[in-house]
């Protein structure tokens, strides 16, 4: 054969044949490349909605736009027609059920109204509504912080990037009425980039911080129960971080159990209250959900928060995580039958022979501490000095630290019946021990006699025993809802 | 006999060039598509092409997640040529349908796939089927054990009912990223997307 200089010398046209076979190859390589490049693109965006809204905005109906499925789901937090044994979605008055909590709570507010809160887009609203934030106009504010803001809307994670989280506790809670006006949402838990799950809630960084954890090195499955633990915890507001702040803290500087969290506080010298009849210092546990899971069968098999209050469901062929945030008792298909193969009716009824097991002794826990707090006061009115009541106001301060850490935890006796039943157990063995001193010490201030104690009945007259004047804080929260909340409602809408 | 070809030498220079722009952008077609990653058992690799994500997720909340890959069930390993063998011929048909875009909405496993597969759970599950206590002699032998393959009825394993293309959305699935180098794409300090996908 020729070589090839040879032959295009020969026959130009050989040549151009060459070129153009090259060209040819080189451009249809360029098309598989580029075709490539495409698909791999695709592979970038395709899971990626488009997205037009700010790292922190706080209407979730903006973006539901990219996320039908999920914010529609999402948006059923607004139904309060469940109900189960002792809980459900809609709003329980639970001094109405237990009345004798206004007595445990006498000086603190929750004494004047606790009704259970209903699902997440009723957070405003129910906050607005309650008598614990009071009735602020004109010069008299709420007796809370915006502290208390923290945990009811997604507008949060905005204004404490804004103003820092100090600079957004501070002040009274009507100082932000008109700007913390949406409910809790996307913006609480997902990035609005990449919709990973993140933390905004600076106390919860904090408690890491000071457990010598990092908060930014967990696994996604932890990070399914983070988010919540923003919220769903024990927590207590710092006087002394930043002055004139009431700043958010999670006591777990020594570890998230209930003795651990109780030296804590003990060490601080803290307590949330003086009690109104025992003059106790009086600790409230508030939502310890996430320690309490924590202690559970479910936690130590790596079950997440969001494994069953927020399972998967399947719509038109598409899996996607449910947002109706609720009692797993809804949803026991999706939830527990995903891996306990038992009839409903089975599963439901291991709920609440727990929660009845636990309830029994909580309920006996809650008989002894009302006596306890008249007992003391009693024992004040005879004349007990400071020194001998020390002690025995202590025992008081634990007894009921341990019946609020069970009783207010809106699924212990499920989340952990063991360690919730032992809670429950210690309390008791303190309350007894509270009460006999007491009757010791009532004995030598001469007093043998049983403290009679009012009828407390009812929710009304419990609430008169523990001093309150319902009537006119009931007036004074219909002026405040009638004419401060539409003026906050009204400029919030102008911005 | 073909003799070495070679440029006139006035054309030395431009034919160097070209040939390094054809050898440079078929190096480039290499690293794009990934290339050398086929060559492995990486579970990762399968999902090169997105659409094969809903498979990765299933595989990845399934048992079969802490003991195989997806080799171990979809290519045969009788031998290491065959493995190979079976592994071009499928990658090839599975490149070409993805480039030309025909992939179906809901992909079904082929013949010679799904005979990998039987063959394969028979490989680790070998135990299961020959326990002598388990050995009987009936006539429903060929029916029920020689005609049957496994997944007739362990149809959710390992990959469930989730099947379609758009199933499951929002699995967190190691998809490639930019192939650009950080340098280049401003995601230099910027929080990765990959993380949290753990």
């Amino acid at each position: 054969m020729k070589p090839v200089k040879e032959i295009v010398k020969n026959n130009p046209l050989a040549g151009w044949v060459l070129f153009l076979l090259t060209v040819v190859v080189v451009f249809l390589l360029g098309m598989l490349a580029s075709s490539i490049i495409e698909r791999r693109a695709e592979a970038v965006f395709a899971y990626t909605p488009l997205l037009s809204f700010s790292e922190n905005e706080p209407n979730s109906r903006v973006w539901g736009e990219a996320f039908p499925r999920e914010y529609s789901s999402f948006l059923r937090t607004t139904d309060t027609t469940f109900r189960s044994r002792y809980n459900g979605s809609g709003l329980i008055d639970m001094l109405e059920e237990y009345p004798s909590m206004a007595i445990l709570w006498a000086g603190y507010p929750f004494s004047k109204d606790y009704r259970q809160g209903r699902g997440h887009q009723h957070a405003i609203e129910d906050i607005r509504n309650t008598l614990r934030t009071g009735a602020p106009s004109g010069d008299t504010p709420s007796p809370l912080p915006n502290t208390c803001w923290t945990c009811k809307s997604s507008n949060v994670p905005g204004l404490i990037a804004a103003e820092g989280a100090a600079g957004f506790y501070r002040g009274t809670w009507e100082k932000r009425g008109a700007q913390v006006t949406q409910p809790i949402g996307c913006a609480d838990c997902h990035d609005s980039r990449t919709m990973n799950l993140r933390i905004t809630r600076p106390a919860l960084k904090e408690a890491f911080e000071a457990m010598g954890r990092d908060i930014n090195s967990v696994s996604h499955q932890e990070m399914r129960s983070l988010v919540c633990a923003q919220c769903h915890v024990e927590y207590y507001f710092n006087k002394n971080i930043t002055p004139d702040v009431q700043y958010l803290v999670f006591p777990w500087k020594n570890g998230t159990t209930l003795e651990e969290m109780e030296k804590y506080y003990d060490d601080l010298g803290f307590s949330d209250w003086t009690h109104g009849i025992s003059r106790a210092p009086m600790l409230k546990a508030q939502h310890p959900d996430f320690e309490v899971y924590l202690t559970g069968t479910h936690a130590s098999r790596g079950v997440s928060c969001a494994d069953c209050h927020m399972p998967f469901i399947s719509e038109g062929g598409q899996k996607f995580t449910d947002h109706h945030i609720q009692s797993s008792l809804n949803s026991i298909s999706r939830s527990c039958q995903v891996c306990h193969r038992e009839e409903t009716s089975r599963l439901v009824a291991d709920v609440y022979q727990r929660q009845d097991k636990i309830l029994e002794n909580r309920k006996i826990l809650e008989d002894m501490l009302v006596k306890c707090h008249f007992e003391a006061g009693t024992a004040w009115e005879k004349g007990a000095t400071e020194a001998q009541m020390k002690e025995i106001l202590n025992y008081i301060r634990k007894a009921q630290w341990r019946w609020d850490f069970a009783a207010a935890g809106h699924g212990n006796s499920f989340h952990s019946p063991v360690e919730t039943g032992r809670i429950i157990a210690s309390g008791i063995s303190m309350a007894a021990e509270a009460r006999l001193r007491l009757s010791r010490l009532l004995a030598s201030l001469g007093s043998n006699n049983e403290v009679l104690l009012p009828d407390i009945s009812t929710k009304e007259k419990a609430q008169s025993a523990a001093g309150l004047n319902m009537k006119k804080l009931n007036e004074e929260k219909a002026v405040f809802l009638k004419t401060v909340v539409p003026e906050w409602d009204k400029q919030a809408g102008q911005k | 006999m073909l003799e070495k070809p070679s440029p006139p030498s006035g054309w030395k220079i431009p034919v160097i060039i070209a040939s390094g722009i054809f050898t440079g952008l078929a190096l480039f077609s290499l690293y794009i598509s990934r290339a050398t990653s086929y060559l492995g058992d990486n579970p990762e690799t399968c999902v090169n092409c997105h659409i094969m994500a809903p498979q990765y997720a299933t595989w990845y909340h399934s048992a079969h997640r802490g003991k195989t890959n997806c080799n171990d069930c979809h290519v045969p390993h009788n031998n290491v040529f065959n493995k190979y063998f079976f592994k071009a011929k499928d990658g090839l048909r599975h490149a070409t349908i993805f480039s030309l875009r025909k992939e179906p909405q809901v992909i079904f496993i082929k013949e010679a796939g799904a005979a990998a597969v039987q063959k394969n759970c028979i490989r680790c599950h070998k135990d299961l089927i020959t326990d002598s206590r388990l050995l009987t002699v009936n006539t429903e032998i060929v029916s029920s054990r020689m005609e049957r393959s496994c997944t007739d009825c362990h149809r959710e394993t390992p990959h469930g009912r989730v099947n379609s293309l758009s199933a499951v959305p929002w699995a967190r699935v190691p998809l490639p990223e930019s192939p650009l180098p950080h340098w280049l794409n401003g995601e230099k300090n910027k929080r990765s997307r990959k993380q949290n996908r753990n």
